[in-house]
């Protein structure tokens, strides 16, 4: 392996930094205190604090999946700070400019201008600090079309009949182990509801941050395309570098109705631990999307470079006749990462249809999973399903799986599956550097090329900043 | 060479993890000690290890990942008495004219001398049963079994092993006819269990070529009682060794037949498999490959018919160890009425193992609404040098072609027929024996509505 490649990959992260700033936090540990407490921090309405300690008794029932192919410790869930906030100054809020300054500064630091004049015109943030949502913008500009966007427990308050009925109506509290832990102690995350007819002026988006050393960050979106609605929507996160594991078990429910749309992004750099793997987030998310309504569609967009552990399945269940599901994935692991990701697309309604591209990118001692499902019901009669996983392997120690699961229950349904491993070959190299191009922009150049049908996919300002943060990420691995 | 006279050695009281295979082991081997009472050491300690496992394990269910589609609680409530061996009718028409005088016939796992003709296989090649295996070969033969006891089914067929078919060609023998290998089970008063076993050694150089014919004494749809065929197959290669398997399933729709194929390939080896199956109530192939030699060559084709409600299941792995390994696989299947075709591929590519290409393929026909598929490829790559792809695809006819057919004056049935049979001819001319090819094509007509 050349130096100059294995430079190109070994970029050290840059948002590693810690803001010291005073957080109010609950004792360590999860019992049905800490939920209650929880709860009555965030005044919330009775109806979710059954929701929580429902989900808490089916936890308790419940075992960690074992089926995931990634290896670590033992979690000690008694051992997580459940809830951390930014002390509040005593009176409410009213505008940004009272916003703890030290915070700001930190969004700054992350190209996050949450000042309005400075963003960009066309984006409105959601921040999310460790438990707590910081600020929203444009939240007035929106509500003149009637959008609503904010954080849950503002949503929560000023929405709760919205609320009641869309929580869990995707994700179900005992859906899943970390689904259900989510349900039981989510402290915050942002909503979105799109009202009939209503096509979203801007792109939506929310930024996460975990800043606390020893908290769990278990957020909860929750996005409502009415009918004709559609949004475009998009998440970033980071976290600071520390040498133990933080754990993030979030879950995304997204709601389409007819002819509904709703775009889905994620560029997911989470602190994924130093070259020897110490350190690093553990990211366990549950993101599933429900076409509910005819011609509705959601699609998926991820780019997935950081986290110690992936665990991640961004699905679509296709109820509504003629809905669309779209999986648009990269997965690029190095060092000691480890990814099991893919996607579900479950085919119920008639002539329902979906697309599944993955690239999976694994370098030095990685390990890359693509897991899918594609499953035609009795009754989805005419429906279609495209999957293609390609994996692309940098130097001999990394590892590319998949494990496509297909199933067919009636014989109109049309489904085809392909997947490929590759390596980045001398010969390619060798054909760049006759060209004068230097190896790493040759790699970058190739990388670039291999994921390009899920680039430009992406939102215009996330699809340069993701390129560039794949070849980043990349700088150094080959060689 | 001696041998013990005490067969059964587990006591009375040892309490089984799961008690219907504890039942099954039982009785099987109570049955054994009034039949073959005396076994030779190392065959007893080899079973004695197996039932020591049997103990332990239990049986799968759908909660297992490996058995997540294919559902024994069927099984579980027939309750199985070990066969009994008696032939009526006449086993000629199962014999290919290619193989008349290479033949062995297993009735219910057991030898029937006086069915089987060997009288064709040239100096070189041993093919019998374990009994009449010649002394030279016979000091050899304990490293052919592996101890491999984690497999229930596996373990309860080694844990009762009497007798096997044996075929082990010397090194440089080629035989270029096959030799076939007839295991037939017969029914009895009630529902019957049989465990084929058998063991191919094909030393350096040598070749082979096998048809491992699985039927029933009665065929068709008749109301007689369960079966139940538990066959273990082990295949040895030896550097530069070729072998292609045919193994053809054709029991009766009233059969549980739960096969394991395991193929070790040396340096340089070639193995083929033609697998190719139609009856049975409930079929799961277990095709287990490794690759201990470098630059092997593995080619795993199958064809699975199925209609009623019949279920299907194919498990193949192939682990790789060794550089410039070749892997080709193809794997399809036809799927009518309400059946169920289930299909799990998998191999491993580790880290050692550079330079190797494999593909693998699985294609599946839906004939009716109610037909269905579970289908899962699943690829393990840790070596960056290597070229490795797989696909699979689920459809039904495609009206394009059926239409095609028909503005050219055929019927709708026959333009479908000619459509399915060009599917499964894929399969079925990578066969090489005529009257196989034959047979296969007539009985296939049949089952295709």
């Amino acid at each position: 392996m050349s130096t100059a490649v294995t430079t190109l990959v070994n970029q050290p992260y840059k948002y590693g930094f810690i803001t010291d700033i005073e957080a109010e936090t609950v004792p360590r540990g999860l019992n049905e205190e800490t939920i209650r407490m929880i709860s009555a921090l965030k005044n919330e309405p009775e109806f979710m604090l059954d929701f929580r300690l429902k989900a808490y008794q089916q936890w308790q029932k419940m075992a960690e999946p074992t089926w995931p192919h990634v290896n670590y410790p033992a979690i000690d869930y008694q051992n997580i700070i459940y809830y951390s906030a930014p002390k509040k100054k005593d009176k409410k809020l009213n505008s940004l400019e009272e916003v703890d300054p030290a915070l700001l500064e930190t969004f700054e630091k992350l190209g996050i201008s949450l000042s309005e004049q400075k963003r960009l015109s066309n984006v409105a943030v959601d921040a999310i600090f460790d438990s707590v949502s910081i600020a929203t913008t444009f939240k007035e500009k929106l509500a003149e079309d009637g959008v609503i966007f904010c954080s849950i427990s503002e949503a929560l308050q000023e929405h709760p009949e919205l609320v009641k009925k869309y929580l869990g109506s995707v994700v179900p509290v005992g859906d899943n182990y970390f689904a259900a832990l989510n349900s039981a102690v989510f402290s915050d995350g942002s909503f979105v509801f799109i009202p009939k007819g209503v096509k979203c002026p801007m792109e939506l988006s929310t930024y996460f941050r975990i800043n606390n050393g020893e908290t769990g960050q278990f957020e909860r979106t929750l996005i409502i395309a009415e009918d004709g609605a559609s949004v475009s929507y998009l998440e970033g996160c980071t976290a600071p570098m520390y040498d133990s594991n933080q754990l993030h078990a979030a879950v995304v429910e997204l709601v389409a109705l007819d002819n509904a749309e709703i775009k889905y992004s994620t560029v997911q750099n989470w602190y994924a631990g130093d070259e020897n793997g110490k350190g690093g987030i553990y990211n366990f998310v549950t993101k599933r999307g429900l076409c509910k309504g005819v011609n509705s569609k959601i699609s998926w967009t991820q780019v997935e470079t950081g986290s110690a552990i992936t665990w991640k399945y961004p699905s679509c269940v296709l109820v509504g006749d003629n809905s669309i599901g779209e999986f648009y994935s990269i997965a690029l692991t190095n060092h000691k990462q480890q990814a099991d990701t893919g996607t579900k697309m479950i085919h119920i309604g008639k002539n329902t249809r979906s697309t599944i591209i993955s690239k999976g990118i694994s370098a030095g001692n990685s390990k890359n999973s693509y897991r899918g499902l594609v499953k035609m019901g009795p009754k989805a009669k005419g429906a279609r399903n495209y999957s293609q996983c390609d994996s692309m392997l940098i130097g001999n120690n990394a590892e590319a799986n998949t494990f496509p699961y297909i199933q067919v229950d009636n014989n109109t349904a049309k489904v085809e599956h392909e997947a490929s491993t590759s390596k980045i070959g001398e010969d390619q190299l060798f054909y760049f550097a006759q060209r004068g191009i230097s190896e790493e922009d040759a790699v970058s150049m190739l990388v670039g090329g291999f994921c390009k049908d899920v680039l430009t996919q992406l939102p215009m300002e996330f699809a340069s900043e993701a390129d560039k943060l794949l070849s980043l990420k990349l700088e150094g691995t080959v060689g | 060479m001696s041998t013990s006279v005490m067969s059964l050695k587990l006591p009375a009281e040892v309490e089984f993890n799961d008690v219907y295979l504890g039942k099954l082991l039982k009785s099987t081997q109570e049955q054994q000690l009034f039949f073959t009472p005396e076994i030779a050491d190392w065959l007893q300690d080899l079973r004695n290890k197996a039932a020591t496992a049997v103990v332990e394990l239990r049986m799968p269910s759908t909660k297992d990942e490996e058995w997540r589609f294919t559902d024994l609680s069927e099984l579980l409530q027939v309750n199985f008495q070990p066969a009994t061996v008696k032939l009526t009718s006449d086993v000629t028409r199962f014999a290919l004219p290619e193989a008349t005088q290479s033949r062995l016939v297993f009735v219910n796992g057991v030898y029937c001398a006086d069915l089987s003709d060997v009288s064709a296989v040239p100096e070189g090649v041993y093919v019998g049963n374990l009994g009449n295996l010649p002394q030279e070969n016979r000091g050899k033969i304990t490293q052919y079994f592996s101890e491999n006891n984690l497999e229930v089914f596996t373990a309860l067929n080694t844990a009762s092993i009497s007798d096997l078919a044996v075929i082990w060609a010397n090194p440089n023998v080629v035989e270029e006819n096959p030799i076939q290998l007839i295991n037939i089970s017969v029914g009895g008063e009630g529902p019957s269990f049989s465990q084929p076993r058998t063991l191919i050694v094909a030393e350096t150089g040598s070749c082979l070529q096998l048809v491992e014919y699985f039927v029933s004494e009665e065929c068709g749809e008749s109301k007689a009682n369960f079966y139940f065929t538990n066959a273990v197959t082990e295949i040895w290669l030896a550097a530069n060794a070729q072998v292609i398997h045919n193994r053809i399933q054709q029991e009766s729709k009233n059969t549980f037949h739960l096969g394991k194929s395991a193929i070790a390939q040396g340096r340089d080896s070639r193995y083929t498999c033609n697998e190719i199956s139609l009856g049975g109530k409930l079929y799961r192939h277990n095709l287990v490959v490794r690759q201990t030699g470098e630059q092997t060559e593995t080619i795993l084709n199958g064809l699975t018919i199925i209609k009623g409600e019949q279920l299907a299941d194919t498990h193949s792995t192939v682990s790789l160890t060794q550089p410039h390994g070749n892997v080709n696989q193809l794997h399809k299947c036809i799927v009518d009425e309400k059946a169920r075709a289930v299909f799990n591929g998998k191999i491993f590519v580790p880290q050692a193992a550079q330079m190797t290409n494999a593909t693998q393929i699985n294609r599946n026909l839906l004939l009716s609404p109610k037909a269905r598929v579970n289908t899962k490829p699943e690829l393990q790559i840790t070596a960056d040098n290597v070229k490795c792809s797989h696909g699979a695809t689920v459809s039904q006819l495609e009206a394009d072609e059926v239409f095609y057919l028909r503005s050219r004056g055929l019927s709708e049935d026959n333009a479908r027929h000619l459509l399915i049979d060009a599917f499964a001819a894929d399969i079925i001319e990578r066969i090489p024996v005529e009257s196989l090819r034959q047979r296969l094509t007539q009985c296939f007509s049949c089952l295709v509505p």
